[in-house]
């Protein structure tokens, strides 16, 4: 998944053109981050909100951005923050624990407009969402995105040894909820 | 991961049509509206003429130290006495509370407390370790 490669065309067109590197930036990352965001917001309107604010984030520290080595991992980094913000604005107005988030969220897949999961589809969803916050972080890059954990590592600001054993405990964890559902 | 791997590759979360060719429509048109954050200036680059000349007095004021030093006759220094251990040790070390030295230094040396070592910190020295990630999930 990573493409350092081919970001560094884009890195160098920013340096050069910054608002057509940054259009071609959100053209080839909205897609991928929203889906990563999604899957932590879970509903379609507050990625939406996660999404704009990430990019909106990422050009106002472009700086920061150009002297980065990936663009991939600062952009994914990025939308993990701003999907964390959101879902700590979410447990505030809420009013919900931050032990319950899990369920809150999971309560809004099923009645959400933009998710026709099968049964399965909403047990696996409901497994992933019982994770404490990191180590559903930790699963959803490995599993869905297929992050490396060096890549992860760079994102998350973790060991790799660390996040290998987060992804174990989740796997595990989800394989427990999955059989006893 | 077999029941896991029942839901893989299905994707069931859904967008509105066109989503992403709005959503980037939108995210361009908002940017655009806003000034991208210049290249942050670099601290060092506009003092760096002002450095290097306080670099070059403190240069000449050591060399000059140095040469009044090996130069100038010794008459003026001052040699400091010379003291026993006897009498350093009845001087000095009379004014000291030995038990409080001691107390003080056997709660460096003995000191049950241990250090506080967090979890990550554990798991990556089983990793370094080489120790098979299903024993460390069964200790931890």
């Amino acid at each position: 998944m990573n493409a350092p490669d081919q970001d560094k065309d884009l890195i160098n067109l920013l340096k050069t053109d910054v608002n057509k590197g940054f259009r071609l930036v959100v053209e080839k990352y909205s897609s991928r981050l929203y889906w990563h965001i999604r899957r932590l917001v879970i509903l379609h309107e507050d990625a939406d909100d996660a999404l704009q604010n990430t990019f909106i984030s990422a050009w106002k520290n472009m700086s920061d951005f150009r002297n980065e080595s990936s663009l991939y991992t600062w952009l994914y980094a990025i939308a993990t923050n701003e999907s964390l913000t959101l879902i700590n604005k979410r447990k505030r107005n809420a009013a919900t624990s931050i032990d319950d988030i899990g369920t809150y969220l999971a309560g809004s897949i099923e009645g959400s407009t933009w998710f026709d999961g099968d049964a399965a589809q909403i047990k696996l969803q409901n497994a992933i969402l019982q994770l404490p916050e990191k180590q559903r972080i930790v699963f959803n890059l490995k599993y869905f995105d297929e992050m490396t954990y060096e890549d992860m590592s760079k994102v998350l600001k973790t060991s790799e040894g660390a996040l290998k054993a987060s992804y174990h405990h989740a796997v595990k964890k989800i394989e427990k909820y999955l059989e006893g559902a | 991961m077999k029941r896991i791997d029942e839901t893989a590759g299905k994707n069931p979360f859904r967008v509105p049509e066109n989503y992403f060719e709005d959503v980037t429509r939108r995210i361009i048109a908002e940017t655009a509206e806003k000034e991208a954050e210049p290249a942050r200036p670099r601290v060092l680059a506009g003092v760096r003429p002002y450095l290097a000349m306080a670099a070059a007095v403190a240069l000449l004021a050591v060399l000059s130290y140095v040469t009044v030093k090996v130069f100038m006759p010794l008459k003026d220094q001052r040699s400091i006495p010379e003291i026993s251990i006897q009498e350093f040790s009845d001087s000095y070390l009379n004014d000291i509370d030995i038990l409080m030295l001691e107390e003080s230094a056997g709660s460096l040396l003995f000191s049950e407390e241990v250090p506080e070592v967090s979890q990550t910190e554990i798991i990556d020295y089983l990793v370094l370790e080489n120790i098979d990630i299903n024993e460390i999930h069964e200790l931890l």
